[in-house]
Parts: C-alpha cells; structure tokens; sequence
C-alpha cells in the first residue's frame, strides 16, 4: 500500500448503498484503495461487484438514494488534499432505526466541494464511447470545450486565447492518433467508428488534464483490434501526461498490461490487492477467486497445475 | 464568405432531402411571416375603403380577390388582417418557450420535491380547458389581441414546461452529461447550452410554432363569436369570414377560410416537419 501522504486519490472504508425494493442493499462495502501520482490502479472484478460505483463517487456523480452512507475521499490536486467525505456525517440522520441521508443538502455540498476539482482533479471516459459524446456537437467543439473549461479556472493573464485554445484541440486529436485530425474535427460522433469515438473521448477527457484519469470499461464494446490501439494510446498519453489511472476491466489481460497494482472485487468488497507482477508470478498463493478469474482467462492451469 | 456559402448549400441539402409536405408548409408559413413583416409598411384606413358602388365585385385584375359586401378589398383586407395575430402570436410563442423551457429545466435540475412540486402544479394548470378558460378571462376583462396572446402564452408555459422537465430529466442519466459534469463543464452552460440549447431547441421551436397557429385559431374562433377579438371596420381573418357569411358572394368568406385553415395546416406540418428533422439528424 502506498503511503497516505503521496497519493492523489486516497479511499478508505468507502460505504455505498441504495434502497431497493427489498430494502436496503449495500453495494460497497468499507472498500479501501489509494493511487499514487502516475500510478494505475487496476479494479478486476465480475459484474455488479460495486466497481463503477467506487469510482463514480471520487467524482461525486453518483445518483440514487442514498448513495454514499460512509467513509473518507481524499482527492490531492495543486499539492492541496480535498477531503470529500468530511462533512458527510453533516447529513446524515437516523429515522425508525435507519439512517437516512439529506438528499438535498449533500447533493449542494457534493456539487460545491467539487466544482473546483471536476475535469482539472479528476474525471472519467465510459464503456460506451458513442453514448458519452454529445451527439450533436463536432468532436472538435467537445474537446475545445474541455480546454475552455480547464482555462476558465486559470487566472487572466495565463490563460490561453481563442485561437491557441483551438490549436490544442486540434493537437489532441493528433496526439490520439486521428488519421485525418482536421475532418474528425467538424466530424460529428456519429459519423466516426466506434474506436474513433473512444479516442475522441480519450482527448477530450484528458484535454482538461486531470491528475488522475477514471477509465470505466473503456474498451469493453470495441473489437479486439481496436482493444488493443486504445489500450496503448492510453498507456502512451497517461506516461506523457503524468496523470494517474483508475482503470477498471473484466480483461485480466489488458489488466497486466497496464496496471500496477490491482484490486479484486467482490460483491461489493475488495477481497485481493496485488502488484501486477505478483499476479504475472504463477507460483504465489492467490485468493480463490483471483484464482478463477486467472483461469478463467486461461492465464493459469486448473487444479492440477 | 465562406461561411455564407456553406450555409446556403447546406440549405438546398436541406430542402432536397425534406419531404415535400415540408416544403409546401414552409412555402406557406414563408409567405406569412413575408406578409406580416411587410404589414407594418402597409397603411390601410378601413373607413375609407368602403365603396358601395362596388359591392361583391368577382376577383378581377384590379380586386384580385374580389371585394366584399362593403365594396372593400378582400386581399387588402387578408393581408392586412394578419397584423391581428402575426405579432401577438410571435411574441406569445416566444415567451411560452422561453419561460416554460426556463422553467422545465430548473424543475428538472432541482429534482427532489421541490422540482416535483412545481412540475405537479404545472400538471394542474395544464389540465384546465384552455378555450372554456380563454372566453372566460375575455367576458370579464374587455377582450384585445394583446390579452389573447397573454393569456394563450401563459395557458402553454405549463405544458412546455412538462416536456422539457421529462427531457431534461432523461438526460441527465444520459452518459454524455455526467460526461459534462465530470469533466468540469459549468453546471449552468450544461443546463442552458448542452440541454436547452442543442437538445431542446427544435422541441422548443415546434412549441413556439404551436402556440402562434394557437393564437390564430383563438382570434379566428373569438371574432367569429362576435363581441370577441377584433372589432370591425379593422380586419382579422376570422372577422372577415364572421362578416360576410351572409353575403351573397362566396369569395368574401371563403378566401379568408381557406387561409385560416391552410396556415394553420402549414404551420402544424411545418413544426412537425422540424422536429422530425432533429430526431433524423440525432439518430
Ligand atoms: N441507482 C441504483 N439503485 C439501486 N441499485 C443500484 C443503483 N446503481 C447501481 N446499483 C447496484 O449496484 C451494484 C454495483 O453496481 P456497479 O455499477 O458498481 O457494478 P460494476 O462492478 O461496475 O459492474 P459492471 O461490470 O457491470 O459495470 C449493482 O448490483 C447494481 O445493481
Ligand atoms: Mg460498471
């Protein structure tokens, strides 16, 4: 584990629950995870296990009642440590024997403490590349877009004008390997491939030049070909951009490839933290169902191995 | 320049790929908005226009549409009339879309009870009949163009308000706008450009449309009634059907009519014709 003082994204006992028909279902549970600068922390784990919703609530997005019940987020951005969670024992109230949540009240907080850390502290790329661009802006608009924001917070006299604002959009559809950057520029996402669309997102998100980048599944709906460029681009742009990752798959290849260090999650727990390098190791002991994943994938043998 | 050129290709795309009933109505709702922007260069005395001595002329090269029991001009008369809902109807679109769109995305930003409530609130308005409603409002206070259009406005904010809550609701489960948020973008530019602006604005545009052919269709119906509307000797298209319905020609009656019903079809088909246009292009 990394020390507490070093890292950008620090997660510890984080709680999530919601009200479900049959009651209250927690869907993590005291989860613990911290990222060091430049680091990529890799999340394995089956569906449903609570990965995207350990992650979506370090950028306070997640929706649903009542959501975030417990634990602490340290965001670390410009050198100052955001405590996220802090106040969140503000809101929380007991009623028949439960605790509820001032759904209301937090949503304002929640929307406050991070206007100033969405996009330049953290921010995300999705599973479904066509659905989290804006269908009717040009690719071009989207990640200019991004600049703008990103620049809006800088003081008067550092911030870069219009023109040179859009000489770096154009830059970013370069660095994401576009093969013809000045039409995907007026190009509208539906008329790009859905590998396009993703590296469009890539830019787009890192065009506000995170500290740590949030990589929900982001190649779970391309074809193995195009797997594989995004995955590089991205291993490329987060080294150059010095930019930390939470990168979440099922593919415990991809996982090898470009984590660090990964968790394992289970319905809602974090049941294993490894170093790539111990899970590349055939011979160390491994949870059990590290292990089945491992052989799921055919990365090891089965029992008599 | 170039710009100018773009726009104008653009433009003839456009018009190819639509369906012809869309370039009929936008032919039709070209030439009213042509008339009443020209309206007010046009003067026109009523008193003055009458001529007994050529009463229920047939259309002719000097009355193109002929003239009515008064000896007055029906064309000058139906261009003229569309003063009486052109402008009111405008202004009474704008602001539908303008406050209901306004307040449909605050009450779907809110959420919460808060949100619920007003959108509950603007449900109950929206239920009232609005004709029972209109005529109502008109016996007690005396009866202008101008209350119409207010009155009209107001009666439709509820119902835009509505369906830009439901869209804005939807959307914002949308992945694209958590997206926004994640990545920095002001709340309130998602809110006004992202939503109302990119997504909203051919809905909106279609409202807009709606509540100007609705305003038409009130001031037709309220001066056909009588003590409502527009007074003569001044004309409105539906004062002029009111007026001449005895008379013994059929031009004067039926021309203003015909033209009540083919810009209200146009105008219909026109807003649809955009709305359908934008889930095209989305898709
Ligand atoms: N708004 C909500 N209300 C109730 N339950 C929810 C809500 N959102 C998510 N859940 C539940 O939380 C659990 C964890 O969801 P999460 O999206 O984090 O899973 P995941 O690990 O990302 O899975 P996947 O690999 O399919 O993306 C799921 O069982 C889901 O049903
Ligand atoms: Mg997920």
């Amino acid at each position: 584990m990394s020390d507490h003082t070093t890292s950008v994204v620090d997660v510890r006992d984080l709680v999530i629950e919601f009200d479900t028909p049959r009651g209250r279902s927690r869907v993590v549970d005291e989860v613990s995870f911290s990222v060091s600068p430049g680091e990529v922390l890799g999340i394995l784990g089956e569906s449903g296990s609570g990965k995207t919703m350990s992650t979506q609530a370090l950028l306070g997005l997640i929706d649903g009642y009542p959501g975030v019940m417990g634990g602490q987020i340290d965001l670390t951005f410009q050198g100052e440590r955001h405590s996220l969670l802090s106040e969140l024992p503000h809101f929380l109230f007991e009623k028949r024997g439960q605790l509820e949540k001032q759904e209301r009240g937090w949503r304002k907080h929640r929307f406050k403490a991070m206007a100033s850390l969405w996009g330049r502290g953290a921010t995300a790329i999705f599973q479904n590349p066509r659905r989290s661009l804006d269908p009717l802006m040009t690719v071009g608009q989207q990640v200019l877009e991004s600049i703008t924001a990103r620049e809006a917070h800088k003081p008067d006299d550092t911030k870069l004008n219009k023109e040179a604002q859009s000489i770096e959009a154009l830059e970013w559809l370069e660095r994401v390997k576009m093969v013809n950057p000045k039409r995907v520029f007026g190009s509208y996402p539906h008329e790009l491939s859905g590998g396009m669309c993703q590296r469009a997102m890539i830019a787009v998100a890192l065009a506000c030049k995170p500290s740590v980048l949030i990589a929900d599944e982001p190649t779970t709906g391309l074809d193995a070909t195009v797997r594989a460029q995004v995955v590089h681009l991205l291993q490329d742009l987060i080294r150059d951009e010095r930019c930390a990752m939470l990168y979440i798959t099922h593919d415990i290849r991809e996982m090898l490839y470009l984590a660090d260090r990964v968790i394992v999650m289970r319905h809602g727990k974090v049941l294993e933290r490894v170093s790539t390098e111990d899970l590349k190791d055939r011979s160390s002991e491994r949870h059990p169902y590290t292990r089945t994943l491992l052989e799921a994938a055919g990365m090891i043998g089965g029992d008599n191995e | 320049m170039s710009k100018i050129k773009v726009s104008k290709i653009k433009v003839i795309k456009i018009w190819r790929a639509s369906s012809l009933s869309f370039q009929l109505s936008s032919l039709v709702v070209f030439a009213v908005f042509l008339c009443g922007l020209v309206n007010p260069l046009i003067s026109y005395d009523p008193v003055l226009d009458v001529d007994l001595s050529r009463r229920d002329l047939a259309p002719s090269l000097s009355f193109v549409m002929g003239t009515d029991g008064q000896g007055r001009s029906v064309g000058l008369r139906l261009l003229k009339g569309v003063e009486a809902f052109f402008f009111p109807g405008l202004i009474a679109g704008f602001f539908a879309a303008l406050i209901g769109g306004g307040l449909g995305a605050i009450c779907g930003y809110l959420g919460g009870w808060v949100g619920r409530s007003i959108a509950a609130i603007l449900e109950l308005i929206d239920t009232l009949p609005r004709m029972v409603f209109l005529v109502l409002i008109c016996t007690i206070y005396p009866p202008s163009i101008l209350l119409i259009a207010m009155i009209s406005c107001l009666l439709f904010i509820p119902s835009i308000a509505t369906v830009v809550r439901r869209k804005v609701e939807s959307l914002g489960a949308e992945d694209y706008i958590l997206a926004h948020v994640a990545h920095g973008f002001h709340p309130l530019k998602i809110i006004s450009y992202h939503i109302l602006w990119l997504q909203c604005r051919a809905l909106l545009t279609r409202q807009l449309i709606f509540v100007f052919s609705y305003v038409l269709f009130i001031e037709t119906a309220l001066s056909y009634l009588g003590d409502y509307g527009v007074q003569e000797p001044y004309p409105s298209w539906g004062n002029m059907v009111a007026q001449s319905r005895i008379s013994v020609a059929a031009w004067p009656w039926a021309i203003p009519a015909v033209a009540i019903i083919v810009t209200i079809a146009a105008l219909l088909a026109f807003g649809d014709g955009i709305a359908r246009r934008d889930e095209e292009v989305k898709r």
